[in-house]
C-alpha cells in the first residue's frame, strides 16, 4: 500500500545543497503499525512530510495505493491528502474557539462530496476516541490528551488509507500518551494502517515494526515480536496511583 | 457546494474574532456612510434645484432693480428701472415671448368695510397672467383697457378673499388701498407657500401697473421686469443682449457697478445648490480617504491575521485544502468584512441623512441608489485589499506552515 523507492530529498539554499534523505526505500502493507524512529536531524521529519504528501522528494518514487505522488500537481496532492491520509500532529493543531465536533468535520469541508451525515460521522469518530460527551467543547476546555484524541477523530473522519502521526505523545504526560497509543493499537486491531514518527523507543515499541533512521538513511529495521500493550500500561499506571 | 463551505469557514473566523472584525470594518463603515450622505444631499439638492427652477420658470429671465448678486428681496427704492427699459427690451431683443414689467409694495393696508389686512400690492401688465401662468379662477384678470385707463380695479389672491372678505364672493366688491377704492374684478388661483421663505403667495392683490404707479405708489419706476424667452437655447445670448442694452440705457460702463440684476434659472439653480456642493466635495474627500485608509487597515489586519494563523492554514492544507481553497477563504473574509461594513455604513449614512433633514436646512433625499453604489465600492475595496493577503495565505508551504 505504501512503497518508497530510492527517496532522496536535498534542500538547496543558494549554492549550498544539504542532502537530508539519501535514498530511502521501504514498504508498508495494509493493516501494519509501523514506527519510524530517529533522533532529530536524521531526516525523519522530512520523511514524514513526504509520506504525508506535504512535500515532494527530489528523487525517487513514492506510491500510495498505487498512485505515484511524484507526478502529481499541488491540487492533486491536496486531494490525495484529503481522502487517503489522516494526520495527527505533536501540537494537535486544532482550530481554537471551535467545537470538537466542528474540528473533526474540517477535512470534510475539502472533500469532493460533503456527506449529508457529516455531523453524525464526526460524532461517531469522537465516540471511537471516547469523547462522546465532549462534542461541543472547544480545545481550550479540553486537556492535552483529550485534544489529541479530537485530532485522532479528525484523522479518522475521511476513512483514510493511512494514519500518519508525528510525535503524537510528544506534548502529553505518560498517562495521556498511553491513552493515545492505546487508541492507535485499538485502531490497528480494527485493521487500520498506522505510521508513527517518533524519537522515543518506548513509543516505537508499541508498533509491530520499527524503521530506524540515521543520517538520511534507514539504519535498521526491527520487527517487534511482542509490541508493548498500551492498555496494560494504563492499567498499571492506574494501579500505581492506587498504591500510593 | 465547496465554495459555500469555504465561505462559511471564512465567516466563522470573523465571528470568532469580533473585535478584530470590527476594526477591519471601521474604514468601510465611515466611507460608505459618507458616501450615502453625499448621495442623499446630492439628490435632495437636485430636487430642490428642480423645484426652484420650475417655480421660477425654466425660460424666465428676471430683470430686477438694484445691484448685487443675490436674489431679491427686491428693493423698490431703486428708481432707475423704468417702463421705458421694458419697452426697449421688447423692441430690441429678439426671441422673447413675454416682457412684463411690475411694481410692488409689501405690507400695504387693505380695507373692506371693517376688515383690515396687510398684503402685497402688485402693479402689472395684462401679460403678467401669462408670464407667471397664473390666472383668475373667479371673475376676470387684468386687461389692456385697465392699464390704458388707469382703472381702479384689482384681482385678489385667495388669502385676501379669505381674510378680507371672509370667503364671501368678492367680485364687484370694493376694497381700499391708501384711500384708493378698487373694485375686485376676480380672484387668483390658489398658489400656496413659496419655496424660498414661508411667503404666502396668495396674500396679494394685483392692479393695473399704471394704477399702481400713479394712483397708489406715486412712482415713475418699476421693481422688476419679468421676461420669458421663446427657447431656452436662446437665453444665454438674450441675457447678455439685455445686459448690454440696460448698461447703455443706464449709462453704466463696467467695472462700474450695475444698478440691476439679471436672474436666470441657472442663477436660481446655483443659489439653491448653495453650500451643498462644498459639503458634498468635503464628504466625498472623507469617503474616499476613509475607504482608502480603511482598505489599507483591512489589508494589514488580514496580513497580520495570515501570519497569526499560519498553523491553521498549514492544517487546512494538510487535511486537503488546495491553494485556491485557502485563497478563497481569505478573500471571503475580506469581502464579508467590507460587505458587512457596507451594510452598517449605509444604515449609519441613512441615519445621518434623516437626522440632517430634520435639524438642518440641507435638502436631503434618502433613496436606494447609495446602497447600490456602496455595494460596488465594498466589492472593489474588499477585492482590491483582500487579494494580496489571500494570495500570501495560499502560497504558504504546508510544511513550513505546520512547523
Amino acid at each position: 500500500m505504501i512503497e518508497l523507492e530510492g527517496i532522496e530529498k536535498t534542500y538547496t539554499s543558494g549554492d549550498v545543497s544539504t542532502p537530508v534523505l539519501k535514498g530511502v526505500s521501504f514498504g508498508i502493507g495494509p493493516g501494519e503499525f509501523v514506527a519510524i524512529m530517529g533522533a532529530s536531524g536524521t531526516g525523519k521529519s522530512t520523511l514524514m512530510n513526504i509520506l504525508g504528501c506535504l512535500d515532494k522528494p527530489t528523487a525517487g518514487h513514492y506510491r500510495l495505493d498505487g498512485i505515484d505522488m511524484v507526478h502529481l500537481e499541488d491540487d492533486e496532492l491536496s486531494h490525495l491528502r484529503n481522502h487517503k491520509i489522516g494526520f495527527v500532529f505533536q501540537q494537535f493543531h486544532l482550530l481554537q474557539r471551535t467545537a470538537a465536533l466542528k474540528n473533526v468535520m474540517l477535512p470534510l469541508i475539502y472533500a469532493d462530496e460533503y456527506p449529508d451525515d457529516a455531523e453524525d460521522r464526526a460524532a461517531e469518530a469522537l465516540a471511537t476516541v471516547g469523547l462522546s460527551d465532549r462534542l461541543d467543547y472547544s480545545p481550550s476546555q479540553l486537556s492535552g490528551g483529550q485534544q489529541q484524541r479530537v485530532a485522532i477523530a479528525r484523522a479518522l473522519i475521511n476513512d483514510p488509507s493511512i494514519i500518519l502521526a508525528d510525535e503524537p505523545t510528544g506534548n502529553l504526560d505518560s498517562k495521556s500518551g498511553a491513552e493515545v497509543l492505546a487508541i492507535f493499537q485499538r485502531l490497528h486491531g480494527q485493521g487500520r494502517t498506522i505510521v508513527v514518527v517518533t524519537h522515543d523507543r518506548d513509543v516505537a515499541d508499541h508498533a509491530g515494526r520499527i524503521i530506524v533512521m540515521e543520517d538520511g538513511r534507514i539504519a535498521e529495521e526491527i520487527s517487534v515480536a511482542t509490541p508493548r500493550d498500551a492498555e496494560e500500561e494504563l492499567k498499571s499506571l492506574a494501579n500505581g496511583e492506587d498504591s500510593e | 457546494m465547496r465554495l459555500l463551505r469555504i465561505a462559511k469557514e471564512g465567516a466563522q473566523a470573523l465571528a470568532a474574532n469580533k473585535v478584530r472584525t470590527f476594526f477591519m470594518m471601521a474604514g468601510t463603515i465611515v466611507g460608505i456612510a459618507a458616501l450615502t450622505v453625499i448621495m442623499a444631499i446630492g439628490k435632495g439638492t437636485e430636487r430642490k434645484v428642480m423645484q426652484r427652477v420650475e417655480a421660477f420658470g425654466p425660460r424666465a429671465i428676471a430683470l430686477i432693480a438694484g445691484g448685487g448678486k443675490d436674489l431679491p428681496p427686491p428693493d423698490m427704492n431703486i428708481t432707475t428701472l423704468r417702463l421705458e427699459d421694458a419697452q426697449a427690451v421688447i423692441e430690441q431683443i429678439e426671441g422673447l415671448e413675454i416682457v412684463s414689467p411690475q411694481a410692488w409694495r409689501f405690507n400695504m393696508d387693505l380695507k373692506h368695510e371693517t376688515n383690515q389686512i396687510q398684503a402685497v400690492v402688485w402693479g402689472v401688465e395684462p401679460n403678467w397672467h401669462d408670464a407667471w401662468n397664473w390666472y383668475p379662477v373667479e371673475g376676470d384678470g387684468i386687461a389692456s383697457d385697465d392699464v390704458a385707463t388707469m382703472a381702479r380695479v384689482c384681482v385678489i389672491g385667495s388669502s385676501v378673499k379669505r381674510d378680507l372678505f371672509a370667503g364671501a364672493d368678492p367680485v364687484g366688491q370694493t376694497l381700499y388701498v391708501n384711500k384708493v377704492a378698487l373694485t375686485v374684478k376676480g380672484v387668483l388661483e390658489h398658489k400656496g407657500t413659496g419655496p424660498v421663505a414661508a411667503l404666502d403667495f396668495d396674500s396679494r392683490i394685483i392692479v393695473p401697473i399704471t394704477t399702481a404707479m400713479r394712483r397708489i405708489m406715486n412712482v415713475d419706476y418699476v421693481g422688476a421686469i419679468r421676461i420669458v424667452s421663446k427657447d431656452t437655447a436662446l437665453m444665454p445670448k438674450q441675457v447678455e443682449a439685455i445686459r448690454a442694452l440696460i448698461h447703455e440705457r443706464h449709462h453704466i460702463t463696467p467695472p462700474q457697478e450695475d444698478d440691476f440684476r439679471l436672474i436666470t434659472p441657472t442663477v436660481i439653480g446655483e443659489l439653491a445648490r448653495g453650500t451643498s456642493r462644498t459639503l458634498s466635495l468635503l464628504l466625498g474627500a472623507l469617503a474616499g480617504l476613509s475607504l482608502l485608509v480603511g482598505g489599507v487597515v483591512l489589508m494589514n489586519i488580514l496580513l497580520i491575521s495570515v501570519a497569526e494563523r499560519t498553523k491553521e492554514i498549514g492544517l487546512r492544507r494538510a487535511v486537503g485544502a488546495t491553494q485556491r481553497d485557502v485563497f478563497l477563504q481569505f478573500l471571503t473574509e475580506s469581502l464579508a468584512v467590507t460587505f458587512l461594513g457596507m451594510l452598517l455604513g449605509t444604515a449609519l449614512g441613512w441615519g445621518i441623512s434623516v437626522v440632517l433633514s430634520k435639524v438642518s436646512p440641507m435638502p436631503v433625499v434618502v433613496s436606494w441608489e447609495p446602497f447600490a453604489l456602496a455595494a460596488v465600492f465594498a466589492l472593489l475595496v474588499g477585492t482590491f485589499f483582500g487579494v494580496q493577503p489571500a494570495r500570501r495565505a495560499a502560497k504558504l508551504s504546508p510544511v513550513e506552515a505546520l512547523r
